[in-house]
Parts: structure tokens; C-alpha cells; sequence
């Protein structure tokens, strides 16, 4: 008898705290979500605009989540990995955010996942491509959106195998995020039994590609892969129109943007790329969301705009079915979480690796003479499914630590 | 590697070499001059760039309007600079006169910045020059060929007006001594702005040049000032003939680095420079007790 | 050691004894004060030496990759990582500064980058060491002895602990005959080596003591990120710290401190509300250098305080 009123008032007691740690909190305190991306370094072209996109989709949410009010802030890291770190600890300390968006550049989403972890805060990666992520650094606290450089080199490794030709040239962006995608395409070419004729590893701030160029030409493939982005791919690929290279073979890019391709003019028609979504898409919820888009920024939005706005938004909805937005409930209602919207029809966040997982899309840039409407830069050429496009996460190398 | 690619790369050293040429002749004139590194050089460079975008897309599409009246329109900026900026600070350490240009430089990038974007702007090869030239030995793309050309008379230009003209050896004799210079009466405030203007004209130069084969976008200069600041060493400070030849020199190193050993083709170059010091304490055509 | 140089560094101490709690956040104060040693570190080379080093990323920079290294592969103990990032940054100094040091004027600022850009390779490349470009990532901050440095107030106040002794230290050699020596040196070298003073020793050692403290602030650095950015090590590292020493002021020890903690309070803030900080940052820069021609401090020291006594003076004349 004793025991048993012992018994209950332990249960009571510890419904009590748990209450009072747990739940109150959650109650008293309003939601607060955070993006943390590059808005004045060398992405913030592409990337800027993932602020805008976090607050439609919060106001799309109805601006309010577990009836309290969602309350918003940005902060801008630079493209600078000790910045991004600092302003996560901030972010995470000071602001007391409850989760943290975005995040460009490789390092940078290193460290922020590291600081999530410390913390013991959600962290939803979107502009950082790495692997590491969602492989040896992966954590319980971090999720890797919509991409990742698995999935950039794979789906259009995979495609271009099949549709373009067998013999490939690589011209290699030369630090970790080059070596990550050659790896990868290389694999992807030999699945289907191509041969990669030869690889070039072009030094950091090379702006001269024309002996690469050249080196290319004389192995005479049928695909040209430019593994790099941003100036480097538009260095690049100038020199490969300059020294008429483009006439001869089809160009593989690792990682392009409608923006990319208004700042550069023509010189990325008839080329390839992996995108996780385009404007044009038929997704549910995609049309209003464009529209919505166009409407305020005269321009339709690219697929990290729309990777934010799904991220935020799937990130909301795990908080009301988690009923709270407690750290580890809402992780918990994350993992495993199966959906479909704007951006992946249908996704998955695979709980083994904190993956978020959709179709990718195969992106070939129009000729000027086939741009009808403006910023319609890209039609759809090939979809591979998710299984495909990205890594089995047995092979990750993640350990996800359930424990903590 | 055959003959054909070697030769070729000993080309796009040359093409390489020509843009260091045209930077460097501009930073070391005005390091002659003023005693100064000038941080804003890479900017001023990168404004050149976007002076053609803008006039080809926006006033009269020509690119050979743009190659004219970009340097001469770049020239009277960096002669407005000097006159409203450098001017106030001549008395003080020259490495106040750094700080305003680093500043300038951050000024001017991130204005680009806001009025373009981020991203950059398209530039293309002007049509009378797209397409290859045959040299005999090998095909090469006509711009290149142009761009060697354009390089070469702006030296020989630059290089007639400093020993040819009085003006020019003004400017010689300020680079030696700008206090003699005032002492036997020379108004050497006109000499300083003449100096900055033509400095800022030749980087404007290297814009438009470089626009059609390089990624037209705000931190475009960034890259290359140091390779500049390399190449004026080597040459030696101060020396215009220095400039050519470090310019060729750093443009051939990287060209052989890249076929060597690619991955550090652009760290060679720092290598080179180190011993280089350690051998020749001033470069090429360095003077002893000048600016030290 | 003046008592003036004794009455700043103990009112730096006060001030930044409560500076977290008016920070913005308490990482941005630790980052301040790493700054801060680093600026004044750099102010024995160009203030005191008169050697404009553009090369000094390299020091902070291999700091931090050694005590990150030493942290993650070799003994998680931060005293032990702490010593070894001074270690090898003062010998990085030593090659550095043996290599250099006989080049004078601008010749001695482009070997110092030279080296520099050649370490930055070198650690872009070395993947397996040092990361590469995705930065040294994971690195821990074990106790010191009980005490637990995860909270950020507390690395606050050890990293507090450590500038104000480093900090002793410089205002020290400052003041000693090498000091000395060293400003005799930078005012007229034919002079002072015609006086018998070995000039290239002088400016060796003032060059290495200048690097083993940078080696420390980089290493601090390390701790206070849990990571190590390949970007300690890029020139614009450099570029940085030669701000902070002019903006503050050369040669006054605490100029270049409140230049630290002007231009990273000043970034941190200004890039809150506007994408166009760096804008705003150069125009700041070129403001400076018209407004505070001996940075802020000589600012104060030429042009507040003379206006002030001759006001007090008038106020309260001195009896004769």
C-alpha cells in the first residue's frame, strides 16, 4: 500500500516537473524561427532571398503555431564560417530561437550543425551541399534539405550517361567540394558503363581555364563536366564557347540557377544540370507559391527559395503534430516523416540520416531563340526518383546517436 | 603533352601575362609616384568591366566605343579621386593613404554590388572577333590574338609618353624625387594627378579586355591584386619596364605551372616570388633607398 | 612601465570584466577581446618595429590549426594546445621573420605575404590535416582542471585572463630596453646602428614575440569557434588586423585595441541591419583616415584632451 502511494506520488511529482520544464515553457513562449544565410558574400544572389521565402511560408502557415504568434529573425553570416558560428551562438543564446534555417557554404553548415548539436537545437540545412551532413557529421539535431552534392552529381551523372554519351572529360573544381562531386560523378558513369576519359583539377582562383580547355579538347569526349559553380562555372564555360568547344560537346554543370544564367547571358544554353525543383513545376502548392512570388519580387523564385519555404513549412507543421516545439518531439515528429508539397512530391525525411529526400530533376538551359517568357530559362529533360538520386543511408557513414 | 599544347599554353601565359601587364604598369606607377600600394586598383579594374557592361548594354552596343571611352571616362575617376582624396593626406605616412584606398576598395565593390547584384552581368565576345585564327601551328580564339595586340601598343604607348615627352619625364624624375621636383619648380600636384588618372585609365583598360573572357562581378579584382602586387615586386616597385617583364614572367609561371604541377600553379607564384627576394632584395629593376 | 600604460590596462581590465553583459552576445565579446590581443600584438611589429607585416594571418592562423590539432588528435588539454600554438607560431615567426627581416619598406610587407599566401596553400591543400576549405571542424573544449569552459561566459573570462597577462607582457617589452631599442630603430636606422645596435636582431625578436602571442589570440580563436576557418589564414586576415592597428592608432599599444573593438562591434551591428555593411564599413575606413589622422586615440590624446585642459584651464585657472 505504502509502495503504491510512494509510487503515485513519484508519477505525480514527475508529471509535475516534467510539466512545468516541458510544457509551461512551451505554452508561455512563442515559437521562434531564424535564418542564418549569406546576404552580402559572394551566394547572396541566390541565397539572400531565402529570408523572404521563410516569411511567406510563415505567413502562409497562418503566422500563428500552437496559438501563439511565430516570431521571425535573420541574421547574415557573410559567407564567412567563423561569422556563421558566432551568429549561430547568438542566434541560439542571446535570441533564443528555437531552430535555425539555410546556412551556405560547406563550412559554415559544419560548424552551425556542430552548434546545434552543443545547444541541443534543430538546425535545417538547406544552402550547404555537403555530405558530411548527412554522413560522418550528421547529428541529431541537424537535417540536410533538399539537396546535397550526392544527389547534384548522381542525377545528372546517371542521366547524362544514358542520353549524351559514354565519354566523358571532367574539369574539377580542385578543394573538398570538387573532389566530393568528381567522386560521385565518376561513380554515377560507372554504373552505366561509361569511361571518364580524363579529369583536370583546376587550382582555387584560377580564372584562365583554357589550358583545362584545351587538354579537354584533345581527348575529344562527348560530355564535358565543369565541376564548379558560381564565377569558376561562368569562366569556364566563356572559355570552352571562346575556344568553340560548346559546338562539339554537350556541358555538364554541377550547380546552376536561373540567376546564374541571367547574369551570364547565353553562354549556358543547351547545358545540363541537377535541380531540386524548377518554377515551372506542378507540385501541389507550387503555382500559388510562384504566383505569390512573382507578385512581390518580379521574378519567379529558384529552388533554394523554395527549398526554404518547404523546409519552414514542414518544420511548422512537425511543430503542431509534436504538440510542442520542444527540441527532441519536434526532431522526433521530423524523422521518418513522409509528405508531399511545393518542392518534393513526394519527400521524405529519412530518419537514419536526417535526410530530406525528393525527385531531382534533370535541367536543360534553353537556346535565347526558345525563351519564351522571361526567366523560363530551364525545361525539365528527365526526372530521377529519390532512391536514385541519393545515397543508400546504410552507405553514409552516419551514426545517427539516438541517445541524446 | 605534345609540342601543339605547350606552345599553346606559352600562349595563354602571354594572354595571362598582357592583363598583369596593364594592372601593374597602372599600381606601379602609382606606387612611383605616391609611395603607396593601391589597395582600390583590383576595384578600379572591376569598375572598367562594368563601365563597358554598362555603356554596350545600356548606351550604344559597340564594343569598340566601350574600349575607347572606358579608359579615358575611368582615367578622369581616378584623377577625381586623387584630387578629392589622396591629395589631403600627402603629408602624412603613405599607409594612411593605403587605409583610404582599402576603404575605396570596399566602397566601390560593394556599390557594384548593390546597383548589379551579387551575380554578375553577361559580357560577350564582340562579333568581329568571336571565332579562331589559324597561326600555322595551331588554332587560336581571334580575341586572344586582339587582346596580345592592345596590350602591347598600350606598353609601347605608355612607355613612349614616360621617355618621349616632357610630361613623361616629369613624371620619371617624380617617381626618383618628388621633393626635387618641386624645388626646380614643378607644379607636382598636377604631375600626382596626371599619375593617378592614367594608373586608373590602364586598369580600366584591363576591364574592358578581360570582360569578354572572365566572369564580369563585383570581387572580380580582388582575385588578381595580389597577383598584381606579385608582379610589381618581381618587376621591382617603382619600374615600368619591371612591370612588363614581372607581368610576362607571372603569366608563364602559372602557364608552366599548370602543366607541371596543377594544383599549385597559383602558389608558385609565391614561391617564386620568396626566392626571388631572397636572391634580388628588389626585384628585377628595383632601386636601392626608393620608398624603403 | 609609466604608470599611464598601467592605468589603461587595469581600466581595460574593469571595463571588460563587465563588458559581456552589455555585448550583444557574450561570443562576440570573446571574439573582441582575441582581437584585441591580436591587434596589439601586431602594434609591436608596426607601431613599435615600424615593419608593416602583411603576413600576420599566418601566425593567428597557424595558431589556431595547432591547437586544434592538438585538441582533437593529440591530448584534449587546452593548457597543453594553448603552449604548442605559441610554440609553433613563434617558430613559424622565426623562419618567417629570418627571411624576411632584411628586406625593408614595402619589399619586407610582400615577402611577409609571400610566406603567408604559401601557408594559406599549404593548409587549403593538406586536407587530411587541417580540413581544407570545409575549415578543421570539431574542435572540443575539455575542462581546465574543474572548471568547465563549455558556457560562453566562462571561456570569457579564461580567455580574459590569458589577453591581461599577454597583454602585461607586451606593455612590458614595450618598455624595455628592446622597446626602446626598437623605436630608436623605426625613428632612424643609420643612427641607431651607427649607435651599435644590432638592427636585424632587434626587429627578429620584436617579430617573434609579436607572432607567439598572435599564435595565441589564434589559438583562443580555436577554442572559442570549436572549429579552425581556412579563412584565419587568408590575407584579408591580415589586412584586417593593419586596420584595426591604424584606425586605433600605431604605436599607443591600446589604440589598436579600441580599434579591435570598434571594427568587429561595429561589423556585428551594422551588418544586423543592412546586407551593405561592408559599404558602410569602407566608408568608415575612409572617414577614419580623414577624422582621426593618428587613429583614436591620437585623436583623443591631440585634439580632445588639449581642448579640454585649456577649457578646464579657463574654468579653474592655476594660482600663481
Amino acid at each position: 500500500m505504502e509502495r503504491k502511494c510512494h509510487a503515485i506520488l513519484m508519477a505525480c511529482s514527475l508529471l509535475i516537473t516534467f510539466f512545468l520544464l516541458v510544457v509551461t515553457p512551451a505554452v508561455a513562449e512563442p515559437l521562434k524561427i531564424s535564418v542564418l544565410t549569406d546576404m552580402s558574400g559572394p551566394y547572396a544572389g541566390i541565397t539572400a532571398a531565402n529570408v523572404e521565402a521563410a516569411k511567406m511560408a510563415i505567413a502562409d502557415f497562418g503566422g500563428k503555431v500552437l496559438g501563439e504568434p511565430i516570431e521571425f529573425i535573420y541574421r547574415d553570416h557573410m559567407c564567412k564560417p567563423d561569422v556563421a558560428n558566432q551568429k549561430a551562438k547568438e542566434l541560439y543564446e542571446k535570441e533564443q530561437v528555437d531552430v535555425i534555417f539555410d546556412c551556405p557554404n560547406s563550412a559554415a553548415g559544419l560548424a552551425v550543425a556542430n552548434q546545434a548539436k552543443i545547444h541541443k537545437k534543430p538546425f535545417i540545412a538547406i544552402g550547404s551541399g555537403t555530405t558530411r551532413l548527412s554522413g560522418p557529421d550528421c547529428n541529431r539535431y541537424t537535417f540536410k534539405w533538399a539537396y546535397n552534392d550526392y544527389m547534384l552529381a548522381t542525377a545528372v551523372g546517371l542521366w547524362a550517361a544514358e542520353n549524351l554519351g559514354k565519354k566523358w572529360y571532367t574539369i574539377t573544381a580542385d578543394y573538398a567540394w570538387g573532389h566530393d562531386l568528381l567522386h560521385h560523378f565518376s561513380e554515377a558513369l560507372k554504373a552505366k558503363g561509361g569511361t571518364l576519359l580524363g579529369n583536370e583539377m583546376v587550382a582555387l582562383g584560377t580564372s584562365d581555364f583554357s589550358p583545362y580547355i584545351l587538354k579537354a579538347m584533345n581527348a575529344n569526349p562527348e560530355v564535358l563536366v565543369l565541376l564548379n559553380a558560381g564565377k569558376d562555372a561562368v569562366n569556364s564555360t566563356k572559355q570552352a564557347m571562346e575556344f568553340g568547344l560548346k559546338k562539339k560537346v554537350k556541358i555538364v554543370h554541377a550547380l546552376l540557377f536561373i540567376e546564374d544564367i541571367k547574369a551570364s547571358g547565353d553562354i549556358f544554353a543547351d547545358d545540363y544540370v541537377t535541380g531540386a525543383w524548377y518554377w515551372k513545376s506542378d507540385n501541389p502548392g507550387s503555382k500559388e507559391f510562384v504566383e505569390k512570388w512573382k507578385k512581390q519580387f518580379n521574378k519567379p523564385p529558384n529552388w533554394m527559395n523554395a527549398a526554404t519555404y518547404s523546409a519552414v513549412t514542414q518544420y511548422l507543421q512537425a511543430v503542431e503534430r509534436a504538440k510542442t516545439k520542444d527540441a527532441l518531439p519536434v526532431i522526433k515528429a521530423l524523422e521518418g516523416h513522409e509528405f508531399r508539397d511545393l518542392l518534393a512530391n513526394p519527400g521524405k525525411i529519412r530518419a537514419e540520416d536526417h535526410m530530406e529526400i525528393g525527385n531531382a530533376y534533370i535541367l536543360k538551359a534553353k537556346n535565347p531563340s526558345e525563351i519564351k517568357e522571361d526567366w523560363d530559362f530551364f525545361e525539365i529533360v528527365g526526372v530521377i526518383p529519390p532512391d536514385k538520386a541519393y545515397q543508400d543511408p546504410k552507405e553514409t557513414g552516419c551514426k545517427m546517436d539516438t541517445t541524446e | 603533352m605534345n609540342l601543339q599544347f605547350v606552345l599553346m599554353q606559352l600562349f595563354n601565359g602571354l594572354i595571362l601575362g598582357s592583363l598583369y601587364v596593364l594592372l601593374a604598369l597602372g599600381l606601379s606607377i602609382i606606387f612611383g609616384m605616391l609611395g603607396i600600394i593601391n589597395f582600390a586598383h583590383g576595384a578600379f579594374f572591376m569598375l572598367g568591366a562594368y563601365a563597358a557592361y554598362t555603356i554596350t548594354s545600356y548606351v550604344i552596343p559597340n564594343f569598340w566605343l566601350a574600349l575607347i571611352s572606358v579608359p579615358v571616362l575611368m582615367a578622369i575617376f581616378g584623377a577625381f579621386c586623387e584630387m578629392l582624396l589622396f591629395r589631403r593626406l600627402y603629408d602624412l605616412p603613405p599607409l594612411y593613404i593605403m587605409l583610404l584606398t582599402f576603404g575605396l576598395m570596399l566602397v566601390l565593390q560593394d556599390a557594384v554590388r548593390l546597383l548589379f547584384g551579387s551575380m554578375g552581368v553577361p559580357f560577350g565576345t564582340p562579333k568581329s572577333l568571336t571565332g579562331m585564327i589559324n597561326l600555322g601551328f595551331m588554332y587560336y580564339p581571334s580575341y586572344r590574338i586582339f587582346l596580345i595586340a592592345v596590350t602591347s601598343l598600350t606598353a609601347a604607348a605608355v612607355w613612349l609618353f614616360l621617355t618621349r615627352t616632357r610630361l613623361g619625364c616629369i613624371i620619371r624624375a617624380g617617381t626618383d624625387n618628388p621633393r626635387m621636383l618641386q624645388a626646380l619648380g614643378i607644379n607636382i600636384s598636377k604631375t600626382m594627378t596626371l599619375v593617378v588618372g592614367m594608373g586608373t585609365g590602364l586598369a580600366g583598360l584591363a576591364g574592358v579586355l578581360a570582360a569578354p573572357i572572365q566572369n564580369v562581378r563585383p570581387l572580380m579584382g580582388m582575385d588578381l591584386l595580389v597577383d598584381c602586387f606579385v608582379v610589381v615586386v618581381i618587376g621591382g616597385m617603382g619600374s615600368l619596364g619591371g612591370s612588363v617583364v614581372g607581368g610576362l614572367i607571372v603569366g608563364q609561371i602559372i602557364a608552366i605551372g599548370v602543366m607541371v604541377w596543377p594544383p599549385m600553379a597559383n602558389t608558385l607564384i609565391y614561391l617564386f616570388m620568396a626566392a626571388f627576394l631572397l636572391i634580388r632584395p628588389r626585384g628585377l629593376f628595383g632601386r636601392e633607398a626608393f620608398h624603403e | 612601465m609609466p604608470r599611464s600604460q598601467l592605468v589603461m590596462l587595469a581600466s581595460f581590465f574593469a571595463l571588460a570584466l563587465v563588458f559581456p553583459l552589455v555585448a550583444p552576445y557574450e561570443a562576440l565579446a570573446s571574439e573582441i577581446l582575441i582581437f584585441a590581443l591580436f591587434a596589439m600584438s601586431y602594434d609591436l611589429v608596426l607601431g613599435y618595429g615600424g615593419m608593416l607585416s602583411f603576413g600576420h594571418a599566418a601566425f593567428f592562423g597557424i595558431g589556431a590549426y595547432s591547437t586544434g590539432i592538438i585538441l582533437i588528435r593529440v591530448v584534449p588539454s587546452v593548457p597543453v594546445a594553448l603552449l604548442g600554438a605559441v610554440c609553433v607560431s613563434s617558430l613559424a615567426a622565426a623562419f618567417v621573420g629570418y627571411a624576411s627581416i632584411r628586406r625593408h619598406g614595402i619589399y619586407f610587407t610582400m615577402v611577409t605575404l609571400a610566406f603567408a599566401q604559401m601557408f594559406y596553400f599549404i593548409a587549403f591543400k593538406w586536407t587530411s590535416l587541417t580540413g581544407g576549405d570545409d575549415g578543421l571542424q570539431g574542435v572540443p573544449r575539455p575542462n581546465i582542471g574543474p572548471t568547465d569552459i563549455h558556457p560562453e561566459i566562462n571561456l570569457y573570462y579564461f580567455i580574459l585572463a590569458l589577453v591581461i597577462v599577454s597583454m602585461f607582457i607586451i606593455v612590458r617589452v614595450v618598455h624595455s630596453p628592446l622597446g626602446t631599442a626598437l623605436q630608436a630603430l623605426r625613428e632612424n636606422r643609420n643612427r641607431a646602428m651607427s649607435v651599435g645596435y644590432n638592427v636585424d636582431r632587434f626587429r627578429l625578436v620584436a617579430f617573434v614575440i609579436s607572432g607567439c602571442f598572435a599564435g595565441l589570440a589564434g589559438g583562443l580563436y580555436a577554442l572559442l569557434l570549436n572549429m579552425v576557418p581556412l579563412g584565419s589564414l587568408h590575407w584579408t586576415t591580415s589586412g584586417e588586423v593593419v586596420v584595426m592597428n591604424i584606425i586605433g592608432g600605431m604605436a599607443t599599444l591600446f589604440g589598436p585595441v579600441i580599434g579591435a573593438v570598434s571594427i568587429i562591434l561595429l561589423r556585428d551591428i551594422i551588418s544586423n541591419y543592412t546586407d551593405a555593411w561592408s559599404l558602410f564599413m569602407g566608408l568608415i575606413f575612409m572617414m577614419a583616415v580623414f577624422g582621426f589622422r593618428d587613429g583614436i586615440v591620437g585623436f583623443f590624446r591631440n585634439k580632445i584632451i588639449p581642448r579640454a585642459n585649456k577649457i578646464l584651464g579657463q574654468a579653474f585657472p592655476r594660482k600663481h
